[in-house]
């Protein structure tokens, strides 16, 4: 039993993470249908703003956490920078194929660059602790980060929510994902439409970059990819598109690979998490929380 | 008068072939410093990646679906040579690395190195190919990691089995693995793979089969709709690719001294990765089997000569920083490439020979096309 | 519309230039040296090569390796450089980066022998190393290896040397220092997918059972950058594991692997190998320092059991001139350079073969910064290793590392 309520928390713990990386992931492809794969390396970029800001933070005497202000305000430029520099003249000539390769070749190009960055550079980089206080529920120690992940992700996920409902911008970017032209003819602005939207994806980054380093402090320049992938398989899982669905991915694929680990064959976590990716999406194409679109002829 | 005109494409384009493959011999037999150091690895190297970007291009060109996972087919290709080919020594068929036994068993290697990646990639795609565009390529990724990950932990296979201790330098002693001087000996196999695998390639493409898939490229339900079988198409194409991938991986093999699985995963830094043979594919054109072979071939050139040209040095100082990251240069370039030509360079002609004459003439009418094109899109413009 | 394009593109490569040339300039100066001739042909200047991952994710090794080379070259030549016979040499070193790939890495090596350069340092990884070792071999090109551990890299090769320990020797020595404390039941956290760490793993795993030590439980992480460790400890606590042997890098020891550990309940003495060195560097400000007591390793030197002042002076010339405290990969790096000096000066030649026959006289003792020793008949060092270990007293800004004892086999 102790050992179930372990493999629980640690899964909890992973899949909080997930979750909310791939809540940022969700909100980009349910707008204008792009696998941002470069969504991880901006994790990256918060990390690295997070890792330089929080000390001085530190210094001013506030909370170190308030560091994610100016992560996510830098976290959004680059955002918008990439949406406005790749992807806008790639998706005016090229189709979904070439957008998504665009999207790989704008992680490969964030990598690398941050790694001929001087003050960034090949070495990994070990950013101060927040909360790094830990309760004991039943014998089991759980981490504040964890609670605080799993709060975190849930509030974003209900603002979201929100915003996409009631909000005018959200309104808008459920219009464009639905259908550009006929929004455009509705006097949306599309292409403005679309940066906010990167804008909001890549402050979420941020904002997910927090929550990561406060529970595994370690970033380095290519932390984006593997973590980028598994949060895209969550989001995927849970039904791309959808916000309770990225949630719900998240936090299955942190249990899946804990469970992994915990009973079946620790070095094989990787195979069980695409496994299940694959399972669900052979039963339901559009994940477990997706809805079923029919395509158009 | 047209059929003509095919038929002497094809003579000269093969005529071409057979004296690119005597000269590739003949460089073998040759001997000399540079030739053992520099082209002979070069050769194998680049015969791998071209036969590797083809077979990606029947399957992102003419099938029009990405795959983010050929370099895990590439994988079970090298391991199945290299583990065929240690087993036979084992076995005592064979003690050098010369003559008919080796010879045969090098075709052996091959050959299973082939039909176990098509197997695997039947099985991939038989479920895989129902979904389609971003899920197919997230799926194929994922079985990519999959196959990446099992090979790991295979107890025969793994890293205590070829990758690393004594089985990594037995597969050079005594397996595939070729020396510089083997590799100079055998450039005609490398020379031979390609020439017989792009002819395959291209017979298929050109065949009733290819016309069949570039329909279901084109639109799924109208080439449903006129009785084509899409899944069987898909799936076949699928395995034809994952077979052409696997044999790439028995020349990886016979070119390297060791096999590590870190070469064939997703974020492995180097020019060998799932990534670069889909620029290779983008960049070349997606859909023209001699482009990816042309993408390949300056790709490699590139990608060598950044590390180990002298011309970078000849670049002013902070363009020479640029290129100390290899991969911050092609992804850029791939960028570069897609925001101007997103259907990659050659788009889906193919090249042949006899048509260089005719290049002036057709980049000029490029060119006078665009002219007119921007002058409409003006006229239009000042109209709105 | 298309001008804004280009704008947008000029844009974009302004700003990769721009970052990266105020990145590069580390690496410029380096490109410099291959203008000096290859070998002893051309008067003054001997070039040696450099093979390590520069970029790409294991970057973090190559770059090391080469601050070590780097340093080692510039003290010889302000020394006055290497003295054969009469003549003295400046060295010089042309740097090829493999990407961590091996066909990389045999593309390098191939270059640099067709340079006519005779001496190479590298790779920095077993893997990438073992696709180089039998073209150093045929080529008659001597090979060091700052730190490729595979046992099997130097064993059928006679060109090819090594500065680091080989996998089964640090594994023995962590197995007798568990059995000499009395510790009867270990368990071992390792990861499959490296070479470094199963080849430990292997080499602990084997010492053990010779040593009547019971292996209780044994598990597998997917990568040396897993992030999360919780289950396989709580595995080793279920387990009842006295000592846990862990053979990882300082990367993940430091943030991930020890904090971890501790909270999932086991409460045992860690044992890592060599790659755990450095892992102060890598503990989070603001963590709990008091876990990372009972962290220990197997290290090559310790500055203070050490009998020469030469990694004393290492340490403080390298803090001078990068600003951080050297890791593992910066010293084997270092010493390869002095090794070759050694070896040229004492055959009085920079040419491959005498060089080669200098390193295999096995009687000859190197005095470097980790430590002194001469090589077996194979290529590897013949060294003591030091047991050493982190330690934190309440009230203490740092965790401090402390050199427990010397280890050797019995």
């Amino acid at each position: 039993m102790i050992t179930f309520i372990q493999f629980l928390i640690t899964g909890l713990r992973l899949g909080s993470v997930y979750a909310l990386i791939a809540l940022g992931y969700t909100m980009v492809y349910g707008i204008i249908k792009l696998i941002n794969f470069a969504h991880g390396d901006f994790i990256m970029v918060g990390g690295y703003t997070l890792f330089f800001t929080i000390p001085i933070m530190m210094n001013l005497g506030v909370p170190g956490w308030l560091a994610v202000v100016p992560a996510v305000v830098i976290c959004a430029c680059v955002g918008m920078l990439v949406e406005l520099l790749a992807y806008r003249p790639v998706r005016k000539t090229g189709n979904n194929l070439t957008c998504l390769i665009t999207a790989i070749a704008m992680s490969f190009v964030l990598e690398n660059l941050a790694q001929a960055i001087p003050a960034i550079g090949p070495d990994p980089k070990v950013p101060y602790t927040l909360f790094a206080k830990t309760y004991s529920i039943g014998g089991v120690a759980v981490s504040q980060a964890t609670i605080i992940t799993v709060a975190v992700s849930a509030i974003i996920m209900v603002a979201l929510y929100l915003f996409t409902q009631k909000a005018r911008v959200g309104c808008a970017m459920r219009c464009v994902s639905e259908d550009k032209e006929a929004a455009t003819l509705m006097g949306i602005n599309v292409n403005h439409t679309i940066i906010v939207t990167f804008g909001i994806g890549a402050g979420l980054a941020a904002v997910a970059a927090l929550m990561y380093i406060a529970q595994y402090p370690k970033v380095y320049t290519t932390m984006g990819a593997t973590l980028g992938i598994y949060a895209f398989v969550a989001a995927v899982l849970g039904g791309i598109g959808s916000l309770p669905g990225a949630m719900l991915g998240g936090l299955l694929i942190g249990i899946v690979q804990s469970g992994a680990n915990t009973y079946i064959s620790s070095s094989m976590s990787d195979t069980f998490v695409y496994l299940i990716l694959i399972v669900v999406l052979m039963i339901r194409p559009a994940g477990i929380l997706g809805k079923n679109v029919g395509e158009k002829v | 008068m047209k059929q003509n005109r095919i038929k002497t494409r094809y003579l000269v384009n093969f005529a071409a072939l057979i004296v690119l493959f005597a000269v590739v011999v003949g460089m073998g037999m040759l001997g000399g410093n540079t030739m053992k150091l520099k082209i002979a690895p070069s050769v194998w190297q680049c015969s791998y990646l071209i036969i590797m970007a083809a077979s990606l291009n029947l399957v992102l060109g003419f099938l029009g679906q990405l795959s983010l996972g050929h370099c895990g087919f590439m994988a079970v290709g090298a391991y199945a040579a290299a583990l065929i080919s240690l087993a036979f020594q084992r076995a005592g068929f064979y003690t050098e690395k010369a003559g008919a036994a080796f010879f045969l068993v090098l075709l052996i290697s091959i050959a299973a190195a082939g039909v176990s990646a098509a197997l695997l990639g039947l099985l991939v795609g038989i479920p895989a190919l129902r979904l389609k565009g971003d899920y197919l390529a997230i799926i194929t990724l994922g079985f990519g990691m999959i196959i990446v990950n099992v090979i790991n932990n295979l107890p025969f296979c793994g890293q205590q089995g070829l990758s690393q201790g004594s089985a990594s330098s037995a597969l050079y002693a005594s397996g595939l693995g070729f020396s510089n001087d083997e590799k100079m000996q055998y450039l005609w196999v490398a020379g031979l793979a390609v020439i017989l695998c792009m002819t395959c390639m291209f017979m298929f493409v050109r065949s009733k089969y290819g016309r069949a898939i570039r329909a279901i490229r084109d639109n799924e339900i109208a080439a449903s709709a006129s009785g084509i079988n899409v899944s069987y198409y898909k799936v076949l194409t699928f395995t034809i690719s994952a077979f052409f991938a696997g044999i790439t991986g028995a020349l990886y093999a016979c070119c390297n001294a060791a096999l590590a699985t870190s070469s064939f995963s997703f974020t492995n830094g180097s020019i060998l990765n799932s990534v670069f043979i889909v620029v290779m594919v983008v960049v070349g054109g997606m859909g023209s089997l001699t482009g990816s072979v042309i993408a390949a071939v300056v790709l490699f050139l590139l990608n060598y000569t950044i590390k180990n040209g002298a011309w970078v040095s000849a670049l002013p100082a902070f363009l020479q920083n640029v290129f100390t990251y290899p991969m911050l240069v092609y992804s850029i370039a791939l960028i570069i490439v897609i925001m101007f030509r997103p259907r990659g360079i050659m788009g889906s002609r193919e090249f042949a020979l006899c048509d260089i004459p005719q290049w002036p003439g057709r980049i000029k009418a490029y060119f006078t096309s665009r002219a007119a094109g921007k002058a409409a899109r003006k006229e239009g413009k000042s109209h709105g | 519309m298309k001008r804004r394009k280009l704008l947008s593109l000029l844009l974009a490569l302004c700003m990769t230039f721009g970052l990266t040339a105020c990145g590069g300039s580390k690496t410029t100066e380096e490109s410099s040296g291959d203008s000096g001739s290859a070998g002893e042909s051309g008067g003054d200047t001997i070039t040696i090569g450099m093979i390590g991952p520069l970029t790409g994710s294991l970057a973090v090794y190559g770059t090391h390796v080469q601050a070590g080379v780097e340093l080692a070259i510039e003290e010889i030549n302000a020394a006055g450089g290497v003295r054969l016979g009469d003549a003295s040499y400046q060295l010089a070193v042309e740097i090829k980066d493999d990407q961590g790939d091996s066909t990389e890495c045999v593309n390098a090596m191939n270059a640099l022998i067709s340079d006519g350069i005779q001496l190479v340092v590298g790779s920095a990884t077993s893997g990438c190393t073992s696709a180089i070792t039998s073209i150093a071999n045929s080529e008659g090109v001597v090979l060091i290896t700052p730190s490729g551990t595979a046992d099997s890299l130097t064993t059928t090769m006679d060109y090819v040397f090594r500065t680091c320990f080989r996998d089964s020797f640090q594994g023995e020595l962590a197995a007798q220092y568990a059995a000499d404390e009395g510790y009867t039941k270990v368990g071992i956290v390792y990861c499959s997918a490296d070479t470094y760490s199963s080849g430990l793993r292997d080499a602990f795993a084997d010492a053990c059972a010779a040593k009547g030590l019971e292996i209780v439980a044994e598990e597998s992480v997917a990568s040396m950058t897993e992030v999360d460790y919780t289950n396989q400890f709580n595995k080793m606590v279920s387990a009842g594991a006295q000592l846990v042997f862990t053979p990882f890098y300082y990367d993940v020891m430091g943030p991930y692997l020890v904090p971890q550990a501790r909270s999932a309940g086991f409460t045992g003495v860690l044992l890592g190998a060599d790659g755990v060195d450095n892992t102060e560097t890598t503990i989070p400000d603001g963590a709990d320092l008091s876990v990372y007591n009972d962290v220990m390793f197997v290290n090559h030197y310790a500055t203070e059991l050490a009998t020469s002042d030469v990694s004393a002076n290492f340490v403080s010339a390298y803090e001078a001139k990068y600003g951080e405290t050297p890791n593992n990969f910066d010293a084997l790096g270092y010493d390869a350079v002095y090794v070759y000096k050694a070896a040229m000066e004492a055959c009085g030649s920079s040419d491959a073969a005498s060089v080669q026959a200098a390193l295999a006289d096995t009687s000859v003792v190197y005095e470097v910064s980790t430590g002194t020793f001469s090589f077996d008949d194979t290529g590897t060092p013949i060294k003591t290793g030091v047991l050493m270990g982190y330690s934190y007293t309440e009230g203490d800004a740092a965790v401090s590392k402390v050199a427990v004892k010397t280890l050797s086999l019995s």
